[in-house]
């Protein structure tokens, strides 16, 4: 009768290594975070987290990363993020670090933070920019993002139950 | 409820004591442990003995549990019993980590907890073990 109430946890993956790139994939950083989470919280804290744990998006060439646990142990699994160290994937390991962006109860609510971030990171690279033709794909992005409204989906939607 | 506008009620004076209540209780926890070996073997020390309890703690809890501000206040290597002081908030936590233990240095064993209390005068007597004549 009670509905599962989720997390999602939204982060960044940060390195200085470009290839570091290559390596993130969902089954890599699912790992990477679960080995943390381990490290950090012993067996009670894997088999805590790992209930419903699953990487839910993952974008390779902005490093974004959305993770999901259950409400009741989100904790654990913030506080076990600083702790990743470096993605392992096909034999080859990078250093890296996770930066926690935001935490959010549906994954509508994560999806509008990230486009109000993504388009502030534009702001900046556009600000950064060296030459013309750069400025103009940039600007371009910038004024066709957007929140599509789609119906909603039933079984993809949680109640906000807001967050502590 | 004061009705709006009454301009003659006395003032309440400010209260004269202070009434603490603290649900929390004391803020260590005591417990008397005996480890069992069932193999006759070499008993640890001390402070293998500590080794094992934080061990234990970070099996089960990581890091975190690790960090756990434990205490070994007595230890008799004989009976391979002792006194265990752990912070309130970290009893579970403890109690649960030396429960879940099953091997030292790949030999079984077993934490048996004989008194808890968050009291070290409590621990004195333990009326379990009374001699009735």
């Amino acid at each position: 009768k009670f509905a599962v109430s989720r997390r999602y946890v939204l982060c960044e993956v940060v390195s200085e290594d470009p290839r570091c790139r290559q390596c993130i994939e969902d089954r890599a950083v699912g790992l990477a975070v679960r080995d943390a989470i381990g490290r950090v919280h012993g067996d009670y804290g894997l088999a805590c987290c790992s209930i419903s744990f699953t990487v839910k998006y993952l974008n390779a060439y902005t490093g974004t990363v959305l993770l999901r646990c259950r409400k009741d142990f989100y904790r654990l699994l913030c506080s076990a993020l600083p702790f990743v160290r470096q993605l392992e994937s096909r034999n080859q390991r990078y250093p890296c670090a996770l930066r926690t962006l935001h935490v959010g109860g549906t994954i509508r609510t994560c999806q509008k933070f990230l486009i109000q971030y993504n388009r502030r990171q534009l702001l900046m690279l556009l600000q950064n920019c060296t030459n013309e033709e750069e400025r103009r794909c940039i600007q371009k992005s910038l004024l066709s993002c957007s929140l599509t409204e789609e119906q909603p989906q039933s079984g993809d939607e949680e109640d906000d139950d807001g967050i502590e | 409820a004061q009705p709006a506008g009454s301009m003659e009620t006395p003032e309440v004076p400010a209260a004269t004591y202070e009434r603490r209540v603290v649900r929390s209780g004391a803020e260590h926890h005591y417990l008397r442990v005996r480890l069992e070996l069932p193999d006759g073997g070499a008993r640890p020390s001390v402070a293998q003995f500590k080794q094992l309890v934080v061990s234990a703690l970070r099996e089960l809890h990581g890091e975190v549990g690790a960090a756990l501000p434990v205490d070994v206040l007595t230890y008799e290597e004989k009976t391979l019993s002792a006194i265990l002081r752990v912070i309130s908030s970290g009893l579970v936590k403890l109690w649960s980590a030396l429960t879940l233990l099953g091997f030292y240095q790949n030999r079984r064993c077993a934490f048996r907890v004989l008194q808890t209390s968050p009291f070290l005068l409590a621990l004195s007597g333990n009326s379990r073990e009374l001699v009735l004549d």
